[in-house]
């Protein structure tokens, strides 16, 4: 009888311990599985990010190469004699007005301030392209070289401006459509504003109003 | 439950927007062509078209900058502009990492013509250059009915602002893929390999549980990097596989785009 009882109390926490000691593994390999994938999410977040900031840094590119344009042209359409004065200072007061937006990183994950941002420059858009309009009245001043060489300048500075647009509503929605997948959407939460949506640029009416040189 | 909804709010406003992106983007651009001078619109003469292919092609092999021409119909009511864009970027004309490309459109039925230019030449052929070019050699002439010597003199013009900028030919590198994962798998084995030693029946569980969830948790993982890399690798980022730009563009025999990109720089003119 003492024999026969003797085993059992030895065996069960050996086979307790044994039990705990896999529950443990499962736990850790759980875990481990997980934090691969989280990785693994994480990077391609962090990759599809850093896309859109280095698309976004082409955008301001082609503003920027558009903006320092402007005392250019605002220079030749003075010497004109009799121009408007309206359209060129129309022309600066954009200029000055998208110097003045305060470009930094939020801007992208910010949706107001990028419309803000994109509503200036849009502005300065349409100011210049009713300048060309206004220059169609002064054949002599058109048919300058300088005003040649200025408006394929600013034909070719629109048309950056189209193709950097584009792809970065490209890459924000490639970093949208992963972020806000499932269960990549549960993931992304955890890290706040770190991988809030991006903000798209959007087409508004003038923008078929980009200005055109006609020959 | 709100946040629940929100999100698919935005889920379905996010589909609806990429739905209407992927619209706008309906461009249809032919395939890369093969030759550096191709002519589909019947607008040179045989004998033009193939001495200018000759003369772009011995082009690339001096300099490494490949220029190529391409003359079409009609872009079909878009702009030549977009056309250009979305061809120069479906062929990667150019170098990749120097971007030293230049492809010159030519739409016949639209009397449309653009000049292209990779984004490592745009302080070389800068918009003015390319604007003088096509306004002041190729419209005049291909106005006064001379499109062989329009072209050719164009061209000519073209790879005259461009020399003197040549650059060796650079093969360029593939970043080795990850092998990051492999510690991991094999950390994981010694794992399984001591619990089946000292609890058989627990091992066969979690096999049975790692092989249904672990699965789900690689697939993301590889799948998300599957579909990262396409991505960069469109905008002259890594490139992996045979798609990829590791080869000499002066290989000859035939035009294949080197991985180059442009920005919309260049000048475009309408006759």
């Amino acid at each position: 009888m003492a024999t026969e009882g003797t085993p059992a109390p030895a065996g069960r926490p050996k086979r307790k311990l044994g039990l705990g000691l896999g529950c443990l593994v499962v736990v850790i390999i759980g875990l481990l599985i997980l934090g691969t994938w989280g990785v693994g999410q994480y990077n391609s977040l962090v990759s599809l990010d850093q896309k859109v900031r280095s698309q976004w840094a082409q955008v301001e590119n082609a503003y920027q190469r558009r903006a320092d344009l402007i005392p250019n042209l605002v220079e030749t359409v003075k010497g004109a004699a009799d121009f408007e004065k309206e359209t060129y200072t129309a022309v600066a007061e954009a200029r000055s007005k998208v110097g003045q937006i305060r470009l930094d990183e939020n801007l992208l994950n910010n949706s107001e301030a990028f419309a803000k941002f994109q509503a200036a420059q849009d502005e300065l858009g349409s100011a210049i392209s009713r300048l060309l309009v206004a220059v169609e009245k002064y054949p002599d001043l058109k048919a300058t070289q300088n005003f040649r060489d200025l408006q394929v300048q600013l034909e070719g500075t629109e048309n950056r401006i189209t193709v950097e647009r584009q792809r970065f509503n490209e890459s924000a929605q490639a970093f949208n459509t992963k972020r806000m997948s499932f269960p990549t959407v549960l993931f992304a939460g955890f890290f706040g504003s770190r991988f809030a949506e991006k903000a798209y640029f959007t087409a508004q009416p003038g923008a078929e109003t980009a200005p055109k040189v006609k020959f | 439950m709100r946040s629940f909804r929100a999100g698919a709010f935005a889920l379905c406003l996010l589909l609806s927007f990429g739905l209407s992106l992927s619209r706008a983007a309906d461009i249809q651009i032919p395939p890369s062509p093969s030759r550096w001078a191709t002519d589909t619109a019947g607008f040179l003469s045989a004998g033009a078209l193939d001495a200018l292919d000759q003369k772009l092609e011995a082009y690339a092999q001096q300099t490494g900058h490949q220029v190529i021409v391409y003359i079409g119909g009609t872009t079909e009511g878009y702009p030549i502009e977009e056309f250009a864009a979305k061809a120069f970027e479906a062929w990667k004309v150019g170098r990749q990492g120097l971007d030293d490309g230049l492809a010159l459109f030519i739409m016949a039925e639209d009397r449309a013509v653009r000049i292209e230019v990779g984004y490592g030449l745009e302080s070389i052929v800068p918009d003015i250059t390319a604007g003088r070019i096509i306004n002041d050699i190729l419209i005049p002439k291909v106005r006064a009915g001379d499109a062989d010597g329009a072209v050719s003199d164009a061209v000519a013009a073209i790879l005259a602002a461009i020399s003197g900028e040549a650059v060796p030919i650079q093969e360029s590198k593939r970043p080795g893929q990850g092998s990051a994962r492999a510690p991991f798998i094999i950390f994981a084995v010694i794992i399984f390999a001591i619990i089946f030693l000292t609890s058989p029946s627990l091992a066969l569980w979690l096999l049975v549980n790692i092989l249904g969830g672990g699965s789900h948790g690689s697939g993301g993982g590889s799948g998300s990097i599957g579909r990262v890399f396409p991505k960069s690798g469109s905008s002259g980022g890594w490139r992996s596989g045979s798609g990829g730009g590791g080869f000499r563009s002066s290989g000859g025999g035939g035009f294949r785009g080197g991985g180059g990109r442009s920005g919309g720089g260049g000048a475009s003119g309408r006759w």
